[in-house]
Order: structure tokens, then sequence, then C-alpha cells
């Protein structure tokens, strides 16, 4: 299989672009021959990462810069987002949750869907990177 | 059974069949307009203070975790009445953010509306 032309997607933080970047991280999820449900489940972590960059790092702001880049090779998916928001690094081990409180259940999607997930602060905001292996 | 008005196409159809308050619900939720989804909810909830409430989400293929806290928040108010939440007609991305979130023993999943009423 020739690997898939790599993804790079700008965008802002609003909401309103989940829906379109969760599309087409799923395309490209399929063009890398992930089947469905793990096409659902890189969609759904990519959603959840950007969703907490608009609420915790651009503190839901809309037009906060986003900058996502997929790629695929040696059979494994890296995708990285960038933001330019807070910079403040997600806690490295979730508390224990209360189900009747909300909250943390996108940090939770990530750790358990993807192989590895890394935060690394920048200098003007935060570099998230999760890889996912194809079996 | 008592058709009841909505203001929102996530929520197509709402009724209320004696204290179940039935709500059918469309479309992928996430972050854009779950709150939206929030909105609808807790006034018809307010409005209808139901023992049951039966979310038919037959027709929601995928929700992120902002609706979750949607539902959850619905729970906790028909909680405090000593009613139940009843989730019907799970699609496989609902429900596999529900176990991700180990979120599925706080609600009753059932495969369709009357196995709720039943219940």
């Amino acid at each position: 299989m020739i690997d898939p032309t790599p993804l790079r997607l700008r965008i802002t933080s609003d909401p309103a672009n989940l829906a379109p970047v969760r599309r087409k991280i799923e395309g490209f999820c399929a063009d890398c021959d992930f089947d469905e449900e793990a096409q659902g489940q890189i969609g759904l972590c990519v959603n959840e990462a950007l969703a907490n960059i608009t609420r915790h790092a651009y503190k839901k702001a809309t037009d906060g810069p986003v900058q996502l880049d997929a790629d695929f090779s040696a059979n494994a998916l890296k995708i990285q987002i960038r933001d330019w928001g807070t910079g403040t690094t997600p806690p490295l081990r979730p508390r224990p949750r209360d189900p009747l409180q909300p909250g943390g259940v996108g940090l939770v999607c990530l750790r358990e869907l993807m192989d590895e997930i890394r935060f690394t602060p920048q200098a003007d905001g935060m570099l998230l990177t999760m890889e996912r292996k194809l079996n | 059974m008592e058709e009841l008005t909505t203001h929102s196409e996530l929520i197509p159809s709402a009724s209320k069949d004696g204290e179940a308050l039935i709500l059918i619900i469309r479309g992928e939720i996430d972050l854009h307009n779950s709150p939206e989804l929030r909105t609808e909810m807790l006034d018809l909830l307010a409005r209808h203070k139901p023992q049951k409430l039966i979310l038919d989400l037959a027709r929601v293929p995928y929700i992120d975790s902002s609706t979750l806290a949607v539902f959850v928040e619905a729970l906790k108010k028909v909680l405090k009445t000593g009613g139940k939440v009843f989730l019907v007609g799970l699609q496989p991305r609902v429900q596999g953010l529900l176990e991700i979130a180990r979120l599925s023993s706080i609600f009753v999943i059932c495969r369709d509306t009357p196995e709720a009423m039943a219940k």
C-alpha cells in the first residue's frame, strides 16, 4: 500500500469545525486501512483534543488558531495538534472519576484509544502528539 | 400519550406518557451543538419533572464527552426526585463512548422505548 498523502489542516478553535475535521481524519484513517471501529475511535480522540483546546487552551474563544497534521508511515499513524493557547499540561494521570461529575472523559478517551500521547509545552502554547499503530 | 412542543431540531419529538418523558434525539452531537441540546432538555425536565426520562438515541450516530455531560446533568436532576434515565437504541459509537467513560452503569440501557417503559 502507498502511504496516503499527509493531512494538513489549519483551522480555528470554533466548535463548528469539529464535525468536518472528524470526517476528514476518519477519511484519512480509512485511507490508512484502519477499520471502521478504529476510524471512529481516532475521530473521537481528535474531537476530544480539539474540544479541550477550545475549552481550556483558548478558554472558549472560537478564533484561536489550531494546526493539525496527520501522517502515516511504517504502519503507524501520527497526529500532531498545535495550539497557541495557555500551554497548560493536563495531568499525566487523570483523577479518579466520580461518574456523576462530568469532566476528564476526553483525556480518558485519548489515553485508552491511542497507543501513545504526549503533551509537549511550547514557548507559546502546546503540541499534542497522538500515535496509533495499524494492527 | 401527550405530544409536547420542542424548540430544537436535535429533539424532533417529545412526549409524556404517565410519569415518563420520552425524547427522540437526532443527529451527530458534539461541543458545537450539545449546549443547544442541554438547554432544550433541561427546559423539558423543569417543566415536566418526570420519574422516568427515556432518551431515544436510535437516530444519534455520534456523541462526544460534552454530550455525555448533558446526559449526566439530566440524570442528576432526575435522581433528585428518585427517578431514572433510560438510554435506548444505542448505536455502536455511542455505546463505545459510554463504555470508555464507564458510565454505562449509571444509566439504564434498553433496546427500545417499549422495553424501557416496561421496566
